[in-house]
């Protein structure tokens, strides 16, 4: 009879009240999220995203924020991890229950305040993954630039870049589980959206053409890898790639062609130079000289090296990567504004719900 | 030069048109379709997969060739256009490719379903590939070429009469006056479901029963106002469909399918079922309690802190349940929830079901296995497809005047009875229709 009473004061209350809201729908499932995380996989991107962030910094952590070559080929990397993160985080979180998605909606479930939770989770999951790759990289000895644009530690200013990589990659996968119906199909998307990112970030492979700049716009590689690569000075690090290039050269004997030309005596200005392999140096007499190594010993000796490095980064300056706060936060307000859209496209695309096929 | 090569191209085309229209006309003759329809390009591809028994590959196929031809204008403008760097002609020629090897996989497909139709043998298929015209031809005309089935035209003015009677709201209780429930599948308007007008007062379990196709969700769906219909719907006085917000917490529905996170505990599936459907202004040391009254009252109590994953099928399908439960509806629909339970788990979930009846709910369930708890229902609704393919209002009634109606003795007989002759059924479904409706006409007359 009590029972009864309660029912029926619930069902008398109904008649005149309200049901819960956008905002709190959004901590009923933050809570089934963050229970998920202990009692379901979610846990195992952060262990994995230290696995690989562990591997690329080996690899390409060593001249990193030192040279311009490695701040390019290492931010870039960095990116890469980032987007990988973010992808891996949410590609599958949304298509996987959509049939329950369906049925709380059903029964009042607001779609905003749950892409909202999603958003909350999940930036709860890109801030761990990005404490963890930077706290890889120091273990991995990577160094960090000494300057700053925003905080007292440059750390931090590139921690916030990389918490953005990751979250907008993020999202944009979240936008993807969304709009597609199974986990089959976005699997099977992924690789193409990771390759699109990888090809148009624009600045480890060249890109040409006005359209293919306007995709690259598109991009959160491009943002973040300028972001990254403003962060990290790129432009006042010396370039190494020509010192490199030359010393490739350095031995080469420059006898032989100069005994090449002392064949062309009898003529003022030779007519061309014959290739050092057609050369008889059985009955040449040569006398070995190598001017490149020479140069390049001279160089290291009296400290001219370093000199040349730097004045040959002077001369492949990228006025995008300059070290300038507007130019990081232009990139900022990219990442954020492409979360904004595509969380805004999950919203929208998840709110068709109902017309999912039985 | 090229001006003749243009023009011999001009020819051959124009006559594979004309080679194709003429078959494709044909074929569809034989098959039962609309013949005309075989002379309009990408329509007479769709009209062919259904003479192949290949409708969705059909309609797959003339959607994609639709967007090969836009690709295939995109890439021609952007030519002209000489767009710097011919980014979109590299982008529309990829898109153009993609699409044709779609489109073949798709033609692929049509084609194999015409050989069965037709009883040829698959080498047919690359005939049909390289020389379409041609075999397009030979099989409209030569009469050994005749399909093993006919096109199954569904004639939309075919279905049973109606009887159109509107019933009145009752006070206490669920009225439904369905019109017709419509759709458009591919640019063509279908009628789910017509003239359904009945009234179940509180109190009431109610079976409802229909054959595959007879529109069972669909009616459940339109009775919650999820899928709104052509219709009125009235439960206690109020309009379920004006009043959609507030009503559809005093609708419950469970779905066939145990749609719950494995990974969450049951306490807390139901706890947040709990704070999503009841009221905001339910305190939290209420809302607790109700959650625990119905984990009590379902007998979940003492699996409260296990898994949703790790219950049996008969405590998933009571917790699922007990979600809708909880906030208490006045209407309680349920779809199959017998599915994979033994006989005595389903005969105890029913039982269940009758005592919520009991309580003055109204109960309305859909199960396939009637007849092992029919004794609890007090009414039942039967939906028919008729000659249309609608669904319709063949019974609604007490149970044991139902085996009177359809003079049959189980619930299973009576569905056999009104499913389609291709179905394993008897095909009776018209019969009962117009039988209902005069029943229902002769009821109205009386009253009047």
């Amino acid at each position: 009879m009590n029972e009864q009473n309660n029912i029926n004061n619930i069902a008398e209350t109904e008649n005149s009240i309200k049901h819960r809201g956008r905002f709190s729908q959004v901590f009923i499932y933050l809570g089934k999220l963050f229970r998920m995380f202990i009692f379901q996989n979610d846990w195992k991107v952060l262990p994995m995203s230290a696995v690989i962030s562990g591997l690329v910094s080996y690899v390409v952590g060593a001249n990193l924020f030192k040279t311009q070559e490695g701040t390019l080929m290492g931010t870039f990397a960095l990116s890469c991890i980032c987007i990988w993160n973010g992808f891996f985080n949410s590609i599958q979180v949304i298509c996987r229950e959509r049939p329950i998605i369906k049925r709380e909606h059903r029964s009042g479930m607001h779609i905003s305040s749950y892409i909202c939770a999603h958003m909350i989770y999940q930036a709860f999951l890109c801030l761990g993954q990005t404490i963890i790759t930077i706290l890889v990289c120091k273990l991995t000895k990577v160094t960090f630039p000494d300057e700053s644009l925003f905080t007292s530690w440059a750390i931090v200013d590139i921690g916030i870049t990389l918490f953005l990589i990751t979250y907008c990659a993020d999202i944009m996968a979240l936008m993807v589980s969304s709009v597609v119906h199974t986990t089959t199909t976005a699997m099977t998307i992924m690789p193409f959206l990771l390759i699109f990112q990888l090809v148009f970030s624009g600045g480890f492979f060249q890109l040409n053409g006005n359209m293919v700049n306007r995709i690259k716009e598109t991009t959160i590689s491009k943002w973040g890898l300028t972001a990254l690569c403003s962060q990290g000075d790129y432009n006042n690090k010396p370039m190494v790639s020509l010192w490199n290039a030359v010393s490739k050269f350095q031995d080469v004997d420059a006898s032989d062609y100069l005994v090449a030309l002392e064949d062309y005596t009898d003529e003022e200005q030779p007519q061309e130079i014959i290739p050092v392999n057609d050369l008889d140096f059985n009955t040449t007499p040569k006398k070995e000289l190598k001017p490149i190594r020479d140069f390049m010993v001279y160089a290291q000796e009296s400290g001219a090296k370093e000199q040349i490095l730097d004045w040959s980064g002077r001369n492949n300056q990228n006025p995008n990567y300059a070290f300038e706060s507007d130019i990081v936060l232009k990139c900022w307000g990219r990442l954020i504004l492409f979360i904004i859209i595509y969380a805004s496209i999950a919203v929208i695309s998840l709110e068709f719900i109902d017309r999912d096929k039985r | 030069m090229d001006q003749i090569f243009d023009g011999i191209n001009l020819i051959s085309e124009t006559l594979g048109w004309i080679m194709n229209s003429i078959g494709y006309y044909l074929i569809l003759k034989k098959c039962g379709g609309k013949p005309i329809l075989g002379l309009i390009p990408l329509v007479r591809e769709y009209q062919i997969s259904l003479c192949a028994d290949k409708e969705p590959e059909g309609r797959r196929f003339a959607i994609v060739t639709a967007l090969e031809i836009a690709a295939a204008i995109v890439v021609k403008v952007a030519s002209l256009e000489s767009y710097p760097d011919g980014a979109v002609t590299i982008i529309a020629t990829i898109l153009l490719l993609a699409l044709f090897l779609t489109s073949l996989v798709y033609q692929f497909r049509i084609y194999d379903g015409l050989c069965q139709v037709f009883g040829r043998r698959k080498r047919w298929l690359w005939l049909w590939f390289f020389a379409e015209p041609v075999v397009a031809l030979i099989w409209g005309f030569s009469k050994s070429f005749e399909p093993r089935k006919q096109l199954d035209v569904v004639d939309e003015n075919a279905g049973a009469k109606e009887s159109g009677v509107i019933v009145k709201a009752v006070d206490d209780g669920l009225t439904i006056n369905i019109e017709n429930r419509t759709t458009i599948d591919f640019f063509q308007k279908k009628y789910l479901l017509k003239d359904i007008h009945l009234r179940i007062p509180k109190g009431h379990m109610v079976l409802l029963l229909g054959g595959s196709g007879a529109g069972k969700t669909t009616f459940v769906n339109a009775v919650t106002g999820y899928e709104k219909a052509d219709a009125s719907i009235i439960l206690n006085e109020q309009n379920i469909y004006t009043e959609y917000k507030k009503m559809k917490y005093d609708v419950g529905f469970v779905p066939q399918l145990d749609l719950m996170r494995g990974n969450d505990t049951v306490y807390r599936t139901l706890a947040d079922a709990a704070t999503l459907r009841l009221p905001s202004g339910i305190t939290i040391s209420k809302r607790k309690k109700r959650v625990l009254e119905v984990l009590e009252e379902f007998g979940l109590a003492s699996i409260q802190h296990s898994l949703v994953e790790k219950l049996s099928g008969g405590q998933r399908k009571r917790l699922s349940i007990a979600m809708e439960f909880i906030s208490d509806p006045s209407l309680f629909i349920l779809d199959e929830p017998d599915s994979g339970l033994d006989g005595v788990v389903a005969r105890g979930l029913f039982e269940k079901l009758r005592s919520i009846a009991d309580m003055g709910k109204i109960v309305i369930v859909i199960t396939h296995t009637p007849d092992r708890v029919i004794d609890l229902f007090d009414d039942v609704i039967v939906l028919a497809k008729d000659a249309s393919r609608t669904g319709r209002l063949a019974y609604y009634g007490p149970v044991d005047k139902a085996y009177d109606f359809f003079g049959k003795d189980s619930m299973e007989d009576i569905l056999l009875t009104i499913n389609q002759i291709d179905e394993g059924g008897e095909g009776r479904s018209d019969e009962f229709i117009e039988k209902y409706a005069d029943k229902t006409l002769e009821t109205e007359r009386k009253a009047v």
